[in-house]
């Protein structure tokens, strides 16, 4: 996480997505009945949990799929996606927690710099790409980890990747090329 | 309907006959000779000249020309002549648009985004020929989404492997200004500007705005809008004008009017504010209201009023921090204002720079609290053990379902 300069730049990690499987059936409307902080949507075919410590909305499908979204951590996914598995357990269902895999990391992180986004899409051609009328950012996508960087002219940046290591790389890899198109703060 | 059933509407009579003008089948009633009903002149099928049986089932040798790509290069053709752009571009459009649609990822697409195909190729080849056109323009002559045709633009520009120039808005002017019905033929004499002056005075005005942030991450029309309406009350400021908002000024030029518009017209005048003060001949205080009979003598000389703006703002700063530095030690409990300093600055560790510079984007000014990062809770498995009470929280009792359940069908 550290830049060039003396300055160390901070990554603030905002969401964690995550899935894992029960290996098992589950009976919504029980899960709907007998769960507290539960919504049901029948039209969907998928009961959503809202766990509050750690922070996390878990999407709940008969099938045994669930998906944890809200965490800040890795670690956090994981206590959660535990949390709501001995739930499930409680409720009376025979879950057993396989599977568990973190499927996308979202960051962002701020450069105290602003950017000349029509150079920065000049100078890495093929893979940046601005359109002004569509969205007022420049992504831009590394192949090699699998991450998608978003710059906006204001110096912030969003990152999302498959794990946080991907994302701290991508932070590394994407930084001196946003230092060569740094905007003059006066104009 | 059988034609039993049919009754003639004019005179009531069940006497109904088919008979056929040319080649529109009718049919006609015997005693009054009105046309009860009738079919289509003719069939108009969009697969034109094809058959009813799938070329892969068919004993046929040669493939036929599929025909909506033929249909497809005539509406290229077509979209071209409408906004009169020149042959080469006509010609690379037609050959972006055969490539286009036979490459595997857009020949099953509906026909729906074949025509938005059609639009994205001729961005494209404008593009790449320095025709400046906006995608907003595009996307409203085929009546299609900007955002649908601007991700099917991306997709197609990433499959055919080309490299576009991005269009700047100071080009773009020019054409969007021909769209405000204001010179002399269509507006009273008062009212009117030629179309020359104003699009001269409106792309000096969205440079400058350029350069202070105000067209960075904006969609592009409403900035122009914008410009256009203020550059045309600055070529005349009299009572008039100056009274007329933007919405009447849309109703006179015949325009859509854009809400953002209204939003850049005021980020607009507060920057042309900041600047008209450091006019040295202008007395009194310059203000959003009597900017606009400034505008012309802030546009003539912008490169030097934003130089001394800057020096100004930055001898500002420089008084501003010596101050600071100074009151310091002589303030009597000099250590606790000096420890309240500190944590004052290790709170908000990257000083807003919006606030530091004269000209900064919105959003930087207005700066949302920038989140803390909560301590991460180390050594964290996910195997820890939790508590059953901390579960149970989690779990209704027998009791509760039962209630639950019973308010549920009371609600319905």
């Amino acid at each position: 996480m550290d830049s060039s300069n003396d300055e160390a730049l901070d990554i603030i990690i905002t969401n964690v997505v995550a899935t894992f499987r029960t290996r098992c059936h589950l009976n919504l409307r029980t899960i709907a009945l007998e769960g507290n902080n539960v919504i049901y949507k029948p039209e969907f075919g998928k009961v959503l949990i809202k766990l509050r410590k750690p922070k996390i909305t878990a999407s709940i499908w008969s099938s045994g799929k669930i998906i944890c979204t809200g965490a800040t951590s890795e670690d956090d996914a994981k206590t959660g996606a535990r949390r709501l598995a001995r739930v499930l357990q409680k409720l009376g269902f025979k879950v057993r927690f396989s599977a568990f895999k973190v499927v996308n990391v979202l960051a962002v992180c701020s450069m105290p710099f602003a950017i000349q986004l029509i150079d920065f899409t000049k100078k890495n051609r093929p893979i940046a790409s601005y359109e002004p009328e569509l969205h007022p950012a420049a992504t831009y996508r590394i192949k090699l980890i699998k991450a998608t960087v978003q710059v906006f002219s204001t110096g912030s940046i969003t990152v999302t990747g498959p794990n946080v290591q991907n994302v701290a790389t991508a932070v590394e890899q994407i930084y001196p090329l946003l230092f060569e198109c740094k905007r003059p703060l006066c104009k | 309907m059988s034609r039993a059933a049919l009754r003639c509407s004019a005179c009531g009579s069940s006497n109904i006959v088919e008979d056929a003008l040319y080649c529109q089948a009718q049919q006609v009633c015997v005693d009054c000779g009105s046309v009860v009903s009738e079919d289509a002149l003719s069939s108009e099928s969009v697969y034109v000249g094809g058959s009813d049986v799938s070329y892969s089932r068919t004993t046929a040798g040669a493939k036929k020309p599929c025909m909506n790509l033929i249909i497809g290069v005539q509406r290229v053709i077509s979209i071209c002549r409408i906004l009169r752009v020149n042959s080469e571009i006509e010609k690379l459009t037609q050959i972006y648009y055969r490539e286009a649609y036979q490459h595997e990822s857009f020949i099953r697409v509906s026909l729906r985004k074949k025509e938005h195909l059609v639009g994205c190729c001729l961005l494209l080849s404008c593009r790449l020929l320095n025709w400046p056109i906006s995608m907003a323009t595009i996307s409203s002559l085929l009546d299609a989404d900007p955002m649908v045709m601007g991700m099917l633009y991306i997709e197609m520009v990433k499959i055919l492997n080309i490299e576009a120039p991005i269009v700047n808005i100071t080009d773009v002017m020019e054409a969007h200004s021909h769209d405000y019905q204001i010179s002399s033929l269509h507006a009273p004499e008062e009212l009117s500007e030629s179309h020359k002056d104003l699009t001269k005075r409106a792309v000096e005005l969205v440079e400058l705005s350029a350069d202070t942030w105000i067209v960075t991450g904006r969609r592009p029309i409403p900035i122009m809008m914008a410009a256009i309406y203020l550059s045309w009350q600055s070529l005349k400021p009299n009572k008039h004008r100056l009274k007329l908002s933007l919405e009447k000024f849309c109703q006179l030029a015949k325009v859509n009017k854009h809400k953002p518009a209204i939003k850049r017209i005021t980020e607009m005048k507060e920057m042309l504010c900041k600047l008209g003060q450091e006019i040295p001949w202008v007395r009194e205080a310059v203000t959003p209201d009597n900017v606009v009979k400034h505008v012309e003598d802030i546009l003539k000389h912008r490169h030097a009023l934003l130089r001394r703006a800057l020096r100004a703002q930055e001898d500002a700063l420089l008084a501003e921090r010596q101050a600071s530095c100074e009151d310091l030690p002589i303030k009597e409990d000099a250590d606790n204002h000096q420890l309240h300093g500190e944590t004052l600055k290790s709170q908000d560790p990257e000083p807003n720079w919006g606030k530091r510079v004269l000209f900064a984007p919105p959003c930087v000014v207005q700066a949302k609290k920038s989140r803390v990062e909560q301590p991460e809770l180390t050594d964290v498995t996910g195997d820890e053990e939790i508590s059953d009470s901390e579960i149970d929280a989690y779990i209704r009792t027998p009791q509760e379902v039962r209630e639950f359940a019973l308010s549920q069908k009371m609600l319905e």
